[in-house]
């Protein structure tokens, strides 16, 4: 019997908790105070600021991972830095998404060329996808584990400069508002921001153990192409 | 044979092969120069000010035949050429070195053949002196065939390279086209080039640092 039958309590006291994170989360995003200029489009924020924290969480993940197969050449840390990389895309294109859809009532506009946070965060999805198409691409798994790997100690430079472009270069994003100095917010807003920090982050979590215990047949990673084991027919008539 | 030595001749060899097939010459050079020449054709030129659009063109046009020029298929090694290599003790990163040294070499006569087309074609207001243009593209060249090397190594194989490769490569050199068109535009806006010229040069010791590190996990991907 394999770990991942006799953990079998894993996935839904996972999914449990995280459920019971994210209704927090949400509760705390709905009774906290409206801001002074952006109204109820504040409320938009404690989705997109904990998605992008996650990305960045996601592709350090996924550096670690590629890190430790290099080092170890053990495939369970491929799969961690596969599994971490799918959802850093998926909380990226939620950044992304929640970014433009706030960005329209308080900025004018869904996006905005002068922002170097949001052009910098797409650059990142992008490189991410290719990530996950060389995935797709690699048949072998050890090839696929090494290529990948490569590409994900490459690729994860590219989190430092996302996280920074609002002080490196000119940008319509607002500057960090947790600082040494002080936090820039009203307390109400801070709670809600903080509990819906945590709440994704142990959604991620539990995404992230759901996904790297998800067989290799499942989860597309197999190494036998489906259908090999299917044979054509015999037509003749034995003699 | 020390390190430098190797990647000369890795990279001569590159170049002889390139003599021969012409693939960049005969095929990319003449590409690009037709692209450089297509876009004001397509564009209004009663509404539009050409002179905007001749250094975007001219980096847009660098940054995507500077890929074909690192993943032409004269310059793909096969699987016995990379063993043939290791059996004889080259070090990966002299190998990867001597390849990205002729990619660049190569990028760097593309778009020194482009740079005038495109100031022919389009005419664009306050030209950068010679000396820091020069600067530019070597910086550029550099840095975008280290990338595109690389790529072209995690790919080396694969039935999609053709797509995955530029995939990589496109999102990756957006610091080095940033660097470049910023250090030629601070020319026109009397603003200083040090600050996208470091740009640059932290991209290319990046791309250098990246590539000394998974050379040898690439060597053993692609043998």
């Amino acid at each position: 019997m394999t770990s991942d039958t006799t953990r079998s309590w894993v996935n839904p006291v996972m999914g449990a908790v995280s459920v019971l994170a994210i209704g927090a989360g949400l509760w705390t995003a709905f009774t906290s105070a409206p801001d002074s200029e952006q109204g109820n489009f504040v409320r938009i924020l404690y989705i997109h600021v904990p998605s992008a924290w996650l990305a960045f969480l996601a592709f350090g993940v996924t550096a670690l991972g590629s890190a430790g197969w290099l080092i170890r050449k053990k495939l369970r840390w491929d799969r961690l830095a596969e599994a971490s990389a799918e959802l850093g895309v998926l909380f990226t294109a939620i950044a992304l998404f929640t970014g433009a859809l706030w960005g329209k009532p308080v900025w004018g506009k869904y996006w905005d060329w002068g922002d170097a946070r949001m052009a910098s965060t797409a650059l990142m999805f992008f490189v991410y996808l290719g990530y996950l198409a060389l995935r797709r691409a690699t048949p072998d798994p050890t090839q696929r584990a090494r290529r990948s790997a490569v590409l994900g100690l490459v690729a994860v430079v590219q989190v430092p400069l996302v996280y920074f472009s609002v002080t490196l270069w000119r940008t319509l994003h607002q500057p960090f508002t947790i600082r040494p100095d002080g936090i820039q917010m009203d307390s109400s807003m801070v709670v809600a921001l903080l509990t819906n920090l945590a709440a994704f982050t142990i959604l991620y979590v539990a995404l992230l153990v759901a996904r790297y215990r998800l067989p290799g047949e499942v989860a597309g990673t197999a190494t036998v192409p489906a259908g090999a084991a299917v044979t054509a027919p015999n037509l003749r008539s034995e003699p | 044979m020390n390190f430098w030595s190797q990647a000369l001749v890795i990279a001569r060899r590159d170049l002889r092969i390139e003599a021969r097939a012409g693939e960049v010459t005969g095929v990319i050079l003449p590409f690009a120069a037709i692209a450089v020449f297509v876009v004001p054709l397509a564009t209004d030129t009663l509404t539009v000010r050409l002179a905007d659009l001749g250094w975007p063109v001219y980096w847009l046009v660098s940054l995507l035949f500077g890929m074909s020029v690192a993943l032409r298929n004269s310059a793909t090694e096969s699987p016995t050429q990379r063993r043939h290599l290791l059996l004889l003790g080259v070090d990966p990163v002299a190998r990867f070195a001597g390849r990205a040294g002729a990619a660049a070499v190569l990028m760097i006569a593309v778009m020194s053949v482009t740079a005038p087309l495109m100031v022919l074609f389009y005419d664009p207001d306050g030209l950068p002196p010679i000396a820091l243009w020069a600067g530019v593209v070597v910086l550029f060249s550099t840095g975008l065939a280290m990338l595109a090397t690389l790529a072209g190594d995690v790919t080396v194989g694969l039935r999609a390279r053709s797509m995955l490769a530029p995939l990589l490569v496109a999102p990756l050199a957006v610091p080095l086209v940033v660097g470049s068109a910023r250090a030629v535009e601070s020319v026109g806006r009397g603003t200083s080039t040090l600050g996208p010229l470091m740009l640059l040069v932290i991209a290319d010791l990046g791309l250098a640092i990246s590539a000394i590190v998974t050379a040898q996990p690439l060597e053993e991907a692609t043998t």
